[in-house]
């Protein structure tokens, strides 16, 4: 029993550690999708105020227009 | 035992940090590493942040993360997103970095390395991170309100109409200054010339995927324009080897200005998703990048710093811009160290995507602390290079001539050793004709970056394709704040026409939006124009104006500051924004008062001006140059108008607070806070912004 629980012990070690990478790419990942505007569609899709809201949700297109017309009206950039 | 530890650690950061700093100040003779620069920067930021930006956070703002933040109770998934804290700190630093950080250490490096570093870290420690701190905290506990808003409702709507009428002033002067600073980089340079082109093209290509064929798949479209770029960069040499393509990519200064401000229009007037969106996307990353690289390059190379730590032009006889260190040092620095711009930003989209009340010290303090970082970097790259050839790139033909054995002549004789063949050998090495007199700091911080960079990969071979690479990355940096910043000026312009007759404020009527943008183009334009026609290169004059209004616009957000702590009670930790306050009040209006009044003709616009009318009373000035030597003296007597006028406008400002500060002190007026009422937040201690539904 207890060799064999060393050898568990021994090989969830790796597999661990693969799991932390793939849990930090995962979140690098989706940091990047959000800081670069990938994600901004399916983050409206998921706001509470788009879930329960009655008038009809945009489409993506509606969506990418809308948003930089809002960004680009204001300052958005320094010196 | 714990405890113990974290002092030691810090300490040892502390005592790490002192010994770098004094190194660099008290450090002669052999050249000094730049490695010591970065441990000072690093050690000093990482100290202030624990100790000083804790201290903000816990006594003077009492950050309360109990209460819910507008993206929390007014979350629309467009305007007001929770978001995740790193995403937000990039987002908020990738809006804050411009090209003034990079800009202005480049040209401060004309006093010598250690004032201009100096500033850099102290100034971003004790005031440019606490500026954008306590003004993200305001807008916060206010729903997101603007600078112009608070300081309507918090001072009155006097000192909010000022605000923003300093806003759209400063607006104008920067975007006639940075516009200058890429002419003084493209004029006489097919190569860059034709990659900036590109650029352009490349975001209209850019701009057509996302809108039709592929909407906001943002991520793959800046790969394929980032590869794109890459090869415009590189096609721009055959560009310039070719006899026949380089003449049309050849364009003198004044006609270089002239499709600046044709493009300023056109640009600012285009739907957003055609060009501005797709090329902001591009320069994202293409900024990330190139910080990266600068950092792993310094950090690898460790580059020796050849300027002296004190120059002889501390003494305010400067080729660059004429000025002793103080105040124009600091005045040259702005937004390394402290950017009343940022305040901008910092009441903008960052207030409405903020999960948390305490992250406001990560994003408001901490990204400032990187921008000043970079500025540390330019500043390194610039003093790597020889100082002769600093001097030589930088100041304008009338002072050291404009060829390389006329340069090397005068330069040499300031004591900065400079032979004629090693500006031409450069210059062919990166693939231009010339570098003499290329006033703006941009060639300059260009050809100190691509030595960092072609040491690290490529080596001298690279020298001409790293050159160029940031030469466009610093160009389209420019430009986005160029046409973004045209459009915001036109809604300005449109928002305040709207006062007057109601059809101008509409945003969308076409003679409205034509005439606005003409406007501020013009406005501009004529700032630009007369910089390129300037005998003393422009930078002398403009760079201190711009750098005058960005400091006083940061007056204006630390008086809003000031008086928004005085209402909270805080008055015991009132120095916290009093003390950087008063002295950038002193500063520019130190510098504001010189650059108008003073008697030497290099400084004082007044007796510029008055110089040239009695050499033309003389006779001294030909004939054919009378009417040119008028528009000098009326372009002398315009920025002295303009340095009264704002100069003005923030001892308004100031009059308006002190008032308040008055009434609220002697108990005459009741200190009424416009903040947004209590909301308990409803989400989880540990909820971070990352899943928000979907981990």
């Amino acid at each position: 029993m207890q060799p064999n629980s060393k050898s568990a012990l021994a090989a969830s070690q790796p597999l661990d550690r693969h799991q932390k990478l793939r849990r930090w790419v995962r979140h690098f990942w989706r940091g990047l999708r959000e800081w670069s505007g990938d994600a901004a569609y399916d983050r409206y899709l998921r706001s509470s105020a788009t879930r329960a809201a009655e008038c009809p949700r945009l489409t993506p297109e509606e969506f990418y227009l809308e948003q930089l017309n809002r960004r680009y009206s204001r300052p958005n950039r320094c010196c | 035992m714990k405890r113990f530890l974290t002092i030691v650690t810090w300490l040892a950061v502390a005592v790490l940090g002192a010994g770098a700093l004094g190194a660099i100040a008290v450090h002669r003779g052999e050249p000094l590493n730049a490695m010591w620069f970065v441990v000072a920067a690093v050690c000093c930021y990482l100290v202030a942040f624990r100790l000083y930006s804790a201290f903000v956070a816990a006594r003077v703002l009492v950050l309360d993360d109990t209460r819910a933040t507008p993206s929390e109770r007014k979350d629309d998934g467009r305007d007001f997103v929770p978001t995740n804290k790193w995403v937000l700190f990039g987002h908020h630093f990738a809006a804050i970095a411009g090209p003034g950080p990079l800009v202005g250490p480049t040209l401060a490096a004309q006093f010598g390395y250690l004032p201009g570093t100096l500033w850099l870290i102290a100034g971003a420690a004790l005031a440019g991170c606490v500026q954008d701190f306590i003004i993200l905290f305001c807008s916060i506990r206010r729903d997101g309100k603007s600078l112009g808003q608070m300081a309507r409702e918090e001072i009155s709507s006097r000192g909010g109409f000022i605000a923003q009428l300093a806003v759209l002033a400063i607006m104008i002067i920067l975007l006639g200054v940075i516009a200058l600073v890429i002419v003084n980089a493209l004029k006489a340079s097919p190569w860059a010339t034709f990659t900036l082109s590109m650029t352009i093209v490349i975001a209209l290509l850019l701009g057509v995927y996302l809108r039709f064929l592929r909407p906001g798949r943002v991520l793959e479209a800046s790969i394929i324009g980032l590869a794109l770029v890459l090869f415009a960069v590189v096609a721009g040499r055959w560009v310039g080897e070719s006899a026949s393509w380089s003449q049309v990519f050849t364009l003198s200064g004044v006609a270089l200005a002239f499709a600046l401000i044709v493009y300023g229009f056109i640009a600012s007037t285009l739907p957003v998703w055609l060009l501005l969106a797709p090329r902001d996307y591009l320069i994202a990353f293409i900024k990330a990048g190139a910080f990266f690289i600068l950092a792993a390059g310094i950090l690898i190379v460790r580059p020796q710093i050849l300027m002296p730590p004190l120059t002889r032009f501390i003494d305010g006889t400067g080729p660059i811009f004429a000025g002793r260190i103080f105040p124009f040092c600091f005045i040259t620095i702005a937004c390394g160290a402290i950017s009343g711009f940022h305040s901008l930003i910092s009441s903008g989209t960052t207030p409405k995507m903020i999960l948390r009340e305490s992250h406001a010290r990560f994003i408001g303090y901490g990204a400032m602390l990187l921008e000043s970082f970079v500025g540390v970097m330019a500043m390194v790259a610039a003093c790597s290079m020889t100082p002769g050839v600093y001097f030589a790139i930088n100041s304008p033909a009338s002072i050291v001539g404009n060829t390389p054995e006329a340069a090397a002549a005068t330069i040499s004789a300031w004591g900065y050793h400079l032979d004629a063949h090693s500006m031409t050998d450069l210059a062919r090495l990166v693939g231009e004709k010339t570098l003499l007199n290329r006033a703006g700091g941009a060639p300059s911080l260009a050809v100190g970056m691509a030595q960092i960079f072609s040491n690290t990969i490529g080596g001298e071979r690279l020298l001409s394709i790293w050159y160029h690479f940031a030469i466009m990355f610093e160009a389209l940096f420019v430009l986005t704040v160029l046409d973004g910043g045209t459009r915001v000026g036109r809604f300005m312009v449109q928002e305040l026409g709207g006062r007057l007759w109601k059809p101008f404020g509409r945003t969308s009527w076409l003679p409205g939006m034509l005439i606005s943008s003409a406007a501020i183009v013009g406005a501009w334009g004529y700032f630009l124009y007369q910089g390129v026609v300037d005998p003393l290169g422009g930078i002398n004059s403009l760079w201190p104006l711009f750098g005058i209004s960005n400091q006083l616009l940061a007056a204006v957000a630390l008086v809003v500051a000031t008086t928004i702590l005085l209402k909270m009670g805080r008055l015991r930790w009132l120095w916290v924004t009093l003390v950087p306050m008063a002295w950038l009040v002193v500063v520019t209006m130190t510098a504001s008062y010189q650059k108008v009044f003073e008697a030497n003709p290099r400084i004082g616009f007044l007796s510029g001006a008055n110089q040239l009318a009695v050499q033309i009373a003389a006779g001294s000035i030909p004939a054919a140059k009378i009417a040119e030597t008028q528009r000098l003296m009326f372009n002398l007597r315009l920025d002295a108008a303009v340095t009264i006028v704002l100069a003005s406008m923030i001892l308004l400002m100031l009059i308006e607070a002190l008032g308040q500060w008055y009434a609220i002190l002697s108990r005459r007026r009741e200190a009424t806070l416009h903040e947004s009422p209590y909301v308990r937040t409803q989400w989880a201690p540990g909820f971070s912004g990352a899943a928000h539904g979907d981990d």
